[in-house]
């Protein structure tokens, strides 16, 4: 295949998969057109690991580039009527400050004739590549996924008129902006599927059109209309500040910088603030959280492959063209986040909240790797993307497949979700322990930022706080699912294949990508990062993923190792530990008892959950969670966290004025 | 080759002197509260005591973490005795506290769960002093692994003998010992009956006494690190650690989670970042 024809169908058949899907209103078929995109969209993403990279394309007609403005236009021009029919003024306001400076920039100041000259217009390199594989594939199955689930939503819901394939127009259609935004090197077409992006995502968040659903879809719409706006200004400044030289307005020459060029510094800051409101990152996470009101395929797809990860791809990509100063700013401002988001994740009750939160807080990490901006950091960082997209992805299909089993979200009602559903259950479980705990990646992942981060200590001090609030929130939420009485494990419980294919080949992705991060590293990870930034090694030995000794001004004499992670023989532990007990050991139904309630039970049957209350009455058992609401819940710790994101920011754009003044 | 017979050796040997450290517990407090005290091996014959006994349990899963609690331990401690990765060590540590805490969320009892959810108020409070260990080791070595501290010629208690303090403070956490005696204690309390071990009984129990013994070795290793070389100072630190925490729980008394979490953060945690930054400060310096 050429170079031509896979860019076409990455971004522009699920375009064209998803005016199909919209036009076609029957169920079956529709769910095939779905399958075969997502089918030929993986295949797709493979066939770019055989090409030699890095490689670049342009167009040949500037045709593209003149569909392209129209679209944005068209886009801007959409918003403001939204701002107009919703009287969301934000909404209103964020779309001007976008076609004003933009109209007045390619029209006014005659740029549009220059513009159209920006090449190359894509940049394929191992980053980019592993983007695709981790959209492509990703994004693909949960778009399988959708097709069983709205079924169902709607069924729930009784709708009257099936509002499906305008939904998975949107969720599709998604897909191709996503590739091209991870390919596209021209500023002005990056901007564009940027925006494409952010439309996709007002749409899905608002798609069951309830207040609820609206006002968050304009939410996320505003807060990520402050980040285009920071981008047109970035474009602006980089084309006034070099005269009208069209080259700049490229990722790749502004890469090629390194941090040194002043000039460049404040476009940098803002193309990072771009990505980091899309990255939710405090104290823009509202409207992640807000998110949650969709269908939960949206919040699979936008927590995991698309959307979120845009934004710290887009970080991560800047990385070589920080200053150390701008790096520092941008570490601490991720770990922050890291570390605020999981501490508010204790308190939250409602399951896909507290999956919000674990994912800004998680996507705060990535930030800070790429602010450490050390090779050994960048790595961490894109592992985290890899093995995020996978757990994450996972959990919001079970979160999903979950809610449409008992129909609520709260952690609460899955109490004992084991007895009622272990099959699912157990794949929730396997998804909550990769997140958090050896052998799984992303705590390889985590370890790995850990021990880059020794040159900026606050933020290593933020991760360590914030990694200890990880493992008490996923806990607790895990110990609600376990808590079961004896009777567990009568039958398991059937899922329709919409559901179990994607579950079932994202455990084996935890499992696959996790024993083989080793050669997962050597093939993929190492050559994106040496395409960021080429310094060192980090290497593979046998069993081991090794660090070497970066820290050679900090060390004695003579280190020569960092740290070293044996992969394969934790999973030997977790399997003779985890699996091995649940596969051989079975309890006899006369070794169960019923627990200890200090002789107040009713009867003495195993099963029992009743007892003997004040006055005799008979009472069911009922344990509740802790969520320390008071010490930890948003109202208690909201102030805080908007004024120190809030003033991180401030002292950054600070520093960048004043290095660049 | 060789590395896996240190590892096999640790394996076998670690329980012993837990055990062994167990009993002297018990006739040291026994003689602190003028009691004569059991036989210095009695934690053996209970150990053996409750393997024969008939398996009972309140729920099907429990069993499964109980069994992570343990085998994580053990690689928590083949990876101490391997002079491996310092900060990896801490993490499976964590998922071994983490095992436990479900093994006692995985049944429907109103006392297993009051212990878990301690268990995991310990576990907050523990952690980051833990974690920041492990960064303080790296400011003074320039590595993560534990090979390098037993390549330095002074000691770490030299640098790093605030985060020493905040260790021990961990030490009586991971004992159960007062005032931190909160999940569980060795005597029961009315409120707590048994905290998260109230569900476990028989050779599960033993199971979990096993992984007690290997964690009390496991993190008396740790603060014997503080001064590696020669091996005779190593084993009297910690020694004299041991000795101190059975002190230090015969003359508190039981304290609330809460304040656990609070005195750990304020004390321990504030320790042990000044000790980082006075670190990095002379680095920055010199």
């Amino acid at each position: 295949m050429t170079l031509e024809w896979m860019l076409a169908i990455a971004i522009l058949l699920p375009l064209i998969a998803g005016i199909l899907v919209f036009i076609i209103r029957q169920y079956q078929l529709r769910g095939l057109i779905v399958i075969l995109t997502a089918a030929v969209l993986i295949v797709n993403s493979i066939y770019f690991l055989k090409i030699g990279l890095p490689v670049e394309y342009t167009p040949e007609s500037h045709m593209w580039g003149t569909i392209i403005t129209i679209l944005d236009y068209a886009m801007l021009l959409f918003y403001i009527y939204v701002g107009l029919s919703l009287k969301n003024w934000l909404v209103f306001i964020f779309a001007l400050t976008q076609i004003v400076p933009l109209a007045w920039w390619e029209f006014g100041m005659g740029a549009s004739k220059a513009l159209e000259e920006i090449k190359p217009a894509f940049v394929i390199d191992q980053l980019s590549v592993v983007m695709v594989l981790v959209i492509s594939i990703i994004g693909s199955l949960i778009c399988v996924y959708a097709i069983r689930y709205m079924f169902d939503h709607e069924h729930h819901l009784n709708l009257e008129k099936s509002r499906q394939s305008r939904f998975l127009f949107w969720l599709v259609m998604f897909l191709g902006a996503m590739n091209g935004l991870v390919m596209a090197n021209n500023l002005m077409w990056l901007y564009f599927f940027w925006e494409v992006t952010t439309l996709c995502c007002f749409q899905l968040i608002a798609h069951d059109l309830t207040k609820e659903a609206i006002n968050n879809g304009a939410r996320a719409l505003w807060m990520n209309s402050i980040g285009g706006t920071a981008m047109v200004l970035a474009m602006i400044y980089l084309y006034q500040t070099y005269g009208g030289d069209v080259e700049y307005l490229t990722v790749s020459t502004i890469i090629q910088s390194g941090g040194a060029e002043v000039l460049l510094l404040l476009p940098v800051a803002l193309l990072c603030f771009t990505g980091m409101i899309k990255a939710a990152q405090m104290p823009f996470q509202t409207w992640l959280l807000g998110a949650m009101v969709a269908p939960t395929p949206v919040s699979a797809l936008l927590h995991s492959s698309t959307m979120v990860k845009a934004g710290v791809y887009l970080v991560l990509r800047l990385a070589p063209a920080f200053n150390p100063l701008l790096g520092i700013m941008v570490a601490i401002c991720g770990a922050f986040t890291f570390f605020a988001a999981s501490v508010l994740a204790i308190s939250q009750t409602t399951g896909k909240r507290v999956l919000a939160y674990s994912t800004i807080a998680n996507l705060g990490l990535i930030i800070a790797c790429a602010g450490i901006n050390t090779e050994l950091s960048i790595a961490a960082g894109i592992l985290l993307i890899i093995f995020h997209a996978i757990s994450k992805g996972l959990l919001f299909l079970c979160a999903g497949t979950i809610e449409h089993l008992i129909w609520s979200r709260e952690i609460e009602d899955m109490e004992g979700l084991a007895e009622k559903a272990p099959l699912t259950t157990f794949i929730t479980a396997i998804g909550m322990l990769s997140m958090f705990l050896p052998p799984f990646g992303m705590l390889l992942g985590k370890w790995m930022a850990l021990e880059a981060a020794y040159l900026i200590p606050l933020a290593a001090f933020l991760f360590i706080l914030a990694s200890a609030a990880t493992m008490v929130f996923w806990a607790k939420w895990l110990g609600r699912l376990l808590q079961v009485l004896p009777r567990l494990g009568r039958k398991l419980e059937s899922l329709s294949l919409s559901y179990s294919v994607p579950l079932w080949v994202l455990v084996l992705g935890i499992f696959v990508f996790g024993i083989g991060v080793a050669p997962v590293y050597e093939k993929f990870v190492q050559f994106a990062v040496n395409n960021v930034i080429a310094i060192g090694n980090v290497f593979t030995e046998g069993w081991n993923i090794v660090l070497p000794g970066g820290a050679a001004a900090f060390s004695r004499v003579g280190v020569e190792l960092l740290g070293s992670y044996p992969v394969w023989p934790l999973f030997i532990v977790f399997a003779v530990a985890i699996v091995m007990p649940l596969l051989v050991i079975g309890l006899k139904p006369q070794e169960l008892r019923p627990v200890y309630l200090c002789g107040e039970q009713v009867g003495d049957s195993t099963d029992t959950d009743e007892w003997i209350s004040a006055g005799d009455e008979k009472a069911k058992l009922q344990l509740g969670g802790y969520y320390f609401k008071d010490a930890l819940g948003e109202k208690a710790l909201d102030p805080w966290v908007y004024t120190v994101a809030i003033a991180l920011l401030v002292i950054m754009f600070g520093i960048v004025l004043g290095v660049g003044l | 080759m060789n590395q896996v017979w240190i590892a096999i050796v640790a394996i076998i040997v670690a329980p012993l002197i837990g055990g062994l450290l167990a009993g002297i517990d018990r006739k040291i407090t026994a003689r602190l509260q003028g009691r004569y005290g059991p036989p210095l091996i009695q934690p053996f014959y209970d150990f053996f005591k409750l393997l024969g006994k008939t398996r009972i349990a309140t729920s099907r899963t429990q069993f499964i973490w109980l069994y992570g609690y343990l085998i994580f331990m053990i690689a928590a401690l083949v990876m101490l005795v391997l002079k491996q990765d310092l900060l990896l060590l801490v993490f499976l540590l964590g998922f071994a506290g983490i095992s436990f805490v479900l093994a006692g969320f995985s049944c429907k009892s109103p006392y297993s769960h009051f212990g878990a959810n301690r268990e995991l108020l310990q576990i907050l409070a523990y952690e980051p002093v833990l974690l920041l260990m492990a960064l303080g080791v790296f400011a003074t070595n320039g590595s993560f692994m534990i090979s390098e501290i037993f390549e330095s010629s002074t000691p770490l208690l030299a640098k790093l003998w605030p985060i020493f303090i905040a260790l021990l403070v961990v030490l009586t956490i991971k004992m159960r010992k007062s005032p931190f005696d909160i999940s569980t204690s060795h005597h029961g309390h009315q409120e707590l009956v048994k905290g998260i071990m109230t569900e476990i009984s028989g050779p599960y129990y033993a199971l979990v006494t096993l992984t007690e013994w290997y964690e009390l070795v496991l993190v008396l290793g740790l603060i014997a690190l503080f001064w590696a070389n020669p091996l005779w100072v190593e084993i009297l630190i910690a020694l004299a650690a041991f000795v101190l925490e059975l002190i230090i729980d015969n003359i508190n008394a039981r304290m609330t989670a809460g304040w656990m979490v609070r005195f750990t953060w304020a004390v321990g945690l504030v320790l042990c970042i000044l000790n980082i930054a006075y670190l990095y400060f002379m680095k920055g310096v010199s």
